[in-house]
C-alpha cells in the first residue's frame, strides 16, 4: 500500500515537474507554438506599436495554418509604464542584462546606438535585402533613423512632424490681418520671421490679454529641444566619427533666447515643473496659451477639445516650424521615428524580423498613423482612400519634413539631452545666466560622456 | 549537553533570526555598494574592470555633491529643529494635556499621512501646491482671500520640502513622546501641583528632563532616517527646479537610476554610508547613549 502511494507521488510529482519544466524553457511553450516576447513602453501615443505587431503574428499563423503547418507564433506582450521612452529604453537594457530581454522592441529610434553597442539588437541588413515585398516601400530617408556604424538594426514604425501650433483665433483678436496670420508658416521658412519675431508676436498677445501664457514647451526631457538647438544652428553630432558635439557659444544663444522669453513673460519661469496635463490643457481646452510646442499627433486630441473638424482645424490653428534665430537663417523640424527592432540574443531572430516586416506593411501602419497623428512608414500609404479621408493633417504637414533631421543614433545621446534640459532648467527658472548655463552643460557632458563628446569652442 | 553548547544554541535560537536579518538586508548592501563602486557598471549592469575613475570623478569632477550635501544639512536641520522634534513634542504636549478621547482623535489626525501610501501624500501636496488657481492654497489666497497665486513649488521648494516631510515625522515623535510622559509617575504631577506648579514650570521641570531619553532617540533616528530618504521630494518637486531641492540620497538616486551611472551611484553612495556612520558615532557620544542602553530611564515604584 505504501509503496503504491510512493510510486504514485513521484509520479506525480515527476510529471508536474515535467509539465513545470516544459513551460520555463524559453520560446517553446509546445511543439507547435514559438512564444516570442514583444517589450512596447505603454503609451497613449501609440497602442498600436505593440497591437501591430500581434496582428502580423495573427496574420502569419493564418499563413502557417493554411500551409499546412502545426507550428504558430504567439507574442507575450509586456507593456512598460515608463513615463518616457528615454526611461524605457534603461528599464529595457536591465532587462536584457539580467536575460530577460525580448525578442522583439519597440524603442526611440536614438537609443539604436546604444542597443547594437550591448549586443542587443540584431543586424537587418541580410533580411531586408532578401524581403523586397516587405520593405521596398519604406520611405527612403527614415532608414538613417535605424543605421547604426553601416549597419541597419530596425525598422521605422512611424514619424512625425513637430511644430509652433499657434492660436489663429488670439491672432485675431489682437487685429492681425489675415495675410499676416496665415502668412506665418511662409515668413518662418523664408528666414524673414525669427524666434525672437516670434516671441515678440507672443508677447503682444499676452500683454494684450489674449492669452497667459506665450510659448508652451514640453514639461521634460524631449527632442523638441535638439530642434530648437538646430535653430541656433547647433550642430551635436559629428556622423563620420560618431561623437556628439556640442558649442558654447551655440548653447549660449539658445540660452539667451530662452531667457528673453522668460523675461518678457512669454515662456514661464517654471514651465519644467508643469505636468502633461497643464500643458495640453492650456493650449486646449481653457486656450491660455498661445503657442503650443510639441507634434503633430497632437492634432487629434485638438480636434476633440476644441470641437474642430477638417474643415475648421486650420481656421482656428495654424503650424510653423521653429524659426531661425536669425533674419535668413534656416527654420528647423525634427523627425522622431519610433522603431521596431529585434534582439541580438533571441532564439528566433528571423522569424521575430517577418513577424515585424508584416507588421510595417500598408493596411496596419496606416491604422496606427490615422489614429495617433503619425506620418506613415510608406510611400503607397499615402495614397490608400483611409489615409486620404482621415489622414488630411498629416498630409498638410508632410510639406514641413524637408527641414527635419533626425537626432543621432549616437549611445550616449540620452545623457546629452537630459543634461541640456538640466540647463533650460537652469536658465528659465533664473539659477542660471546663459552663459553660466551653457558652462554648466559642458561641464557636465564632459564629466558624463568623457570621450564621447567634442566641444566645438 | 554541556554549558557551552547550550550557549551557543541559545545564541543561534534567540539572535540567529536578527543576525541573519542584518547581514541580508544591512551588511551585503554595503559590501555590494562597496564592490559596485569600484568597478565601471554602466547601463547594460556589465562589468569590464575595476577601477577607482568613480572616485576620481566625485573628487575632481562633480560640482554638485558639495552643493547638494549643504542642502541636506539644511533640510534635515530644519526639519527635525522644525517639525520631527518640535513640533513632535509640541502634538504630544497637547495631546497628553487634553482628556483622553480628543487627544486620541488628534494624534489618530497626525497619523493619517503616515498611514497614506507616499505616492498619494505627495499627489495631495502637489494638488495643495499646485500654482494654477485649482491649487489648495491658491483657492484659498486667490478665491477667499483676493490675493495674488503663490507657486511654493518654484519659490518655495525647501519649504515645501520640509513642511511635507515634516508632518509625516512628526507623528512618529508624538507617538514616542506621548508614551514617556504617560510613563512618568502620576504623583509627581500631584506633587508639583501641590507645590503650586502651573503647566510651564511642570513641563520645564518635570515632563522634559522625563523624556530626555527619547529626545535624543527621535532626534538621532530621524536624523539618520532624514540623511537616506527622498521618496517625498522625489514625487513632490522631482529634486527641482533646477536642483534646489536635490538632496544628497536624491542626486545618488538620479545618478544611478536616471541616467544609467550604476557604479558612480554605488560611490557616492557610500559617502552617504560613511556620512551616516560619522553623524551616528557624533552624535551617540554628543547625546551619551550609552548611558541609555544601560540604566533605566525613568524610576518605576
Amino acid at each position: 500500500m505504501l509503496k503504491s502511494w510512493t510510486r504514485r507521488l513521484f509520479a506525480g510529482a515527476a510529471l508536474s515537474l515535467t509539465m513545470f519544466g516544459a513551460g520555463m524553457v524559453p520560446g517553446m511553450a509546445s511543439a507547435e507554438e514559438i512564444v516570442l516576447d514583444l517589450w512596447s513602453r505603454a503609451d497613449r501615443s501609440g497602442p498600436l506599436r505593440a497591437g501591430n505587431i500581434i496582428a502580423a503574428a495573427d496574420e502569419l499563423n493564418r499563413m502557417l495554418a493554411a500551409a499546412g503547418s502545426d507550428k504558430s507564433v504567439k507574442i507575450e506582450v509586456f507593456e512598460n509604464n515608463a513615463k518616457g521612452f528615454d526611461d524605457d529604453a534603461l528599464d529595457m537594457m536591465k532587462a536584457f542584462a539580467v536575460d530577460k530581454g525580448p525578442d522583439i522592441y519597440v524603442l526611440a529610434h536614438e537609443w539604436i546606438g546604444a542597443f547594437v553597442e550591448e549586443g542587443y539588437a540584431y543586424r537587418l541588413d541580410d533580411h531586408i535585402a532578401a524581403n523586397p515585398e516587405l520593405y521596398g516601400d519604406i520611405i527612403e530617408s527614415l532608414w538613417q533613423s535605424v543605421s547604426y556604424k553601416g549597419g541597419v538594426y530596425g525598422v521605422p514604425q512611424d514619424s512625425e512632424v513637430r511644430m509652433f501650433f499657434y492660436d489663429k483665433e488670439m491672432l485675431r483678436a489682437i487685429g492681425k490681418d489675415e495675410a499676416f496670420i496665415e502668412g506665418l508658416p511662409e515668413a518662418v521658412n523664408s528666414g524673414e520671421f525669427t524666434i525672437y519675431d516670434m516671441t515678440d508676436l507672443a508677447a503682444e498677445v499676452v500683454a494684450a490679454g489674449v492669452a497667459q501664457q506665450g510659448i508652451l514647451h514640453r514639461p521634460n526631457v524631449g527632442p523638441d529641444f535638439q530642434m530648437l538647438l538646430a535653430s541656433f544652428g547647433n550642430d551635436i553630432y559629428d556622423e563620420e566619427n560618431n561623437k556628439l558635439q556640442v558649442s558654447e557659444k551655440g548653447l549660449t544663444a539658445f540660452f539667451e533666447w530662452l531667457k528673453y522669453a522668460v523675461d518678457k513673460g512669454v515662456i514661464p519661469a517654471n514651465m519644467t515643473s508643469w505636468d502633461w496635463d497643464s500643458v495640453h490643457a492650456a493650449f486646449r481646452a481653457e486656450k491660455t496659451a498661445f503657442i503650443k510646442f510639441h507634434g503633430i499627433w497632437n492634432v487629434p486630441a485638438q480636434l476633440e477639445t476644441r470641437g474642430l473638424d477638417k474643415d475648421t482645424y486650420f481656421k482656428a490653428i495654424g503650424w510653423t516650424n521653429a524659426p531661425a534665430a536669425e533674419k535668413g537663417g534656416m527654420p528647423a523640424n525634427l523627425s522622431h521615428p519610433i522603431i521596431y527592432a529585434v534582439s541580438g540574443k533571441s532564439e528566433h531572430p528571423e522569424l521575430a524580423a517577418y513577424i515585424v516586416g508584416l507588421a510595417s506593411q500598408d493596411v496596419l501602419n496606416t491604422e496606427h498613423a490615422v489614429t495617433t497623428g503619425h506620418t506613415p512608414i510608406n510611400y503607397g500609404q499615402t495614397a490608400m482612400p483611409r489615409f486620404v479621408e482621415e489622414g488630411w493633417a498629416l498630409r498638410a504637414g508632410a510639406p514641413m519634413l524637408q527641414y527635419s533631421s533626425f537626432m543621432p543614433n549616437h549611445a550616449m545621446i540620452g545623457p546629452y539631452n537630459g543634461l541640456v534640459y538640466k540647463g533650460i532648467q537652469g536658465v528659465e527658472t533664473g539659477k542660471l545666466e546663459p552663459a553660466d548655463a551653457a558652462l554648466f552643460v559642458i561641464e557636465e557632458m564632459q564629466n558624463e560622456l568623457g570621450d564621447e563628446l567634442v566641444v566645438l569652442d | 549537553m554541556s554549558a557551552q553548547s547550550r550557549q551557543w544554541q541559545n545564541m543561534a535560537i534567540f539572535l540567529g533570526p536578527a543576525i541573519l536579518l542584518l547581514a541580508l538586508f544591512f551588511l551585503l548592501p554595503v559590501m555590494v555598494d562597496v564592490f559596485v563602486a569600484f568597478t565601471d557598471m554602466g547601463r547594460s549592469l556589465k562589468i569590464s574592470e575595476m577601477t577607482t575613475a568613480n572616485f576620481e570623478r566625485m573628487l575632481t569632477g562633480d560640482r554638485r555633491i558639495l552643493p547638494t550635501l549643504a542642502l541636506t544639512a539644511v533640510y534635515v536641520f530644519l526639519t527635525l529643529a522644525i517639525f520631527n522634534v518640535t513640533f513632535g513634542l509640541i502634538l504630544a504636549l497637547a495631546t497628553t494635556a487634553v482628556p483622553d478621547r480628543i487627544g486620541g482623535f488628534f494624534r489618530s489626525v497626525w497619523l493619517l499621512p503616515r498611514m497614506s501610501p507616499s505616492v498619494v501624500y505627495a499627489l495631495l501636496w502637489i494638488w495643495v501646491a499646485s500654482p494654477t488657481e485649482r491649487g489648495l492654497i491658491n483657492q484659498v489666497l486667490h478665491g477667499f482671500l483676493g490675493f495674488g497665486t503663490i507657486d511654493l513649488r518654484t519659490d518655495y521648494p525647501v519649504m515645501l520640502i520640509v513642511i511635507a516631510n515634516g508632518f509625516i515625522g512628526a507623528s512618529m515623535g508624538m507617538i514616542i513622546f506621548t508614551s514617556a510622559i504617560r510613563s512618568i509617575p502620576e504623583h509627581l504631577f500631584h506633587a508639583a501641583r501641590a507645590d503650586g506648579a502651573g503647566p510651564l514650570a511642570i513641563t520645564w521641570h518635570i515632563t522634559l528632563p522625563a523624556i530626555r531619553w527619547p529626545l535624543s532617540f527621535i532626534t538621532v533616528y530621524q536624523t539618520l532616517s532624514l540623511l537616506v530618504s527622498f521618496e517625498y521630494i522625489w514625487l513632490i518637486t522631482n529634486g527641482g527646479p533646477f536642483y534646489d531641492t536635490t538632496v544628497y540620497a536624491l542626486y545618488v538616486y538620479k545618478r544611478a537610476f536616471e541616467n544609467g551611472q550604476y557604479a558612480y551611484g554605488a560611490a557616492l553612495a557610500l559617502l552617504l554610508v560613511v556620512i551616516g556612520i560619522g553623524a551616528s558615532l557624533a552624535m551617540w557620544r554628543f547625546f551619551d547613549m550609552k548611558r541609555l542602553l544601560q540604566h533605566p530611564r525613568i524610576e518605576v515604584h
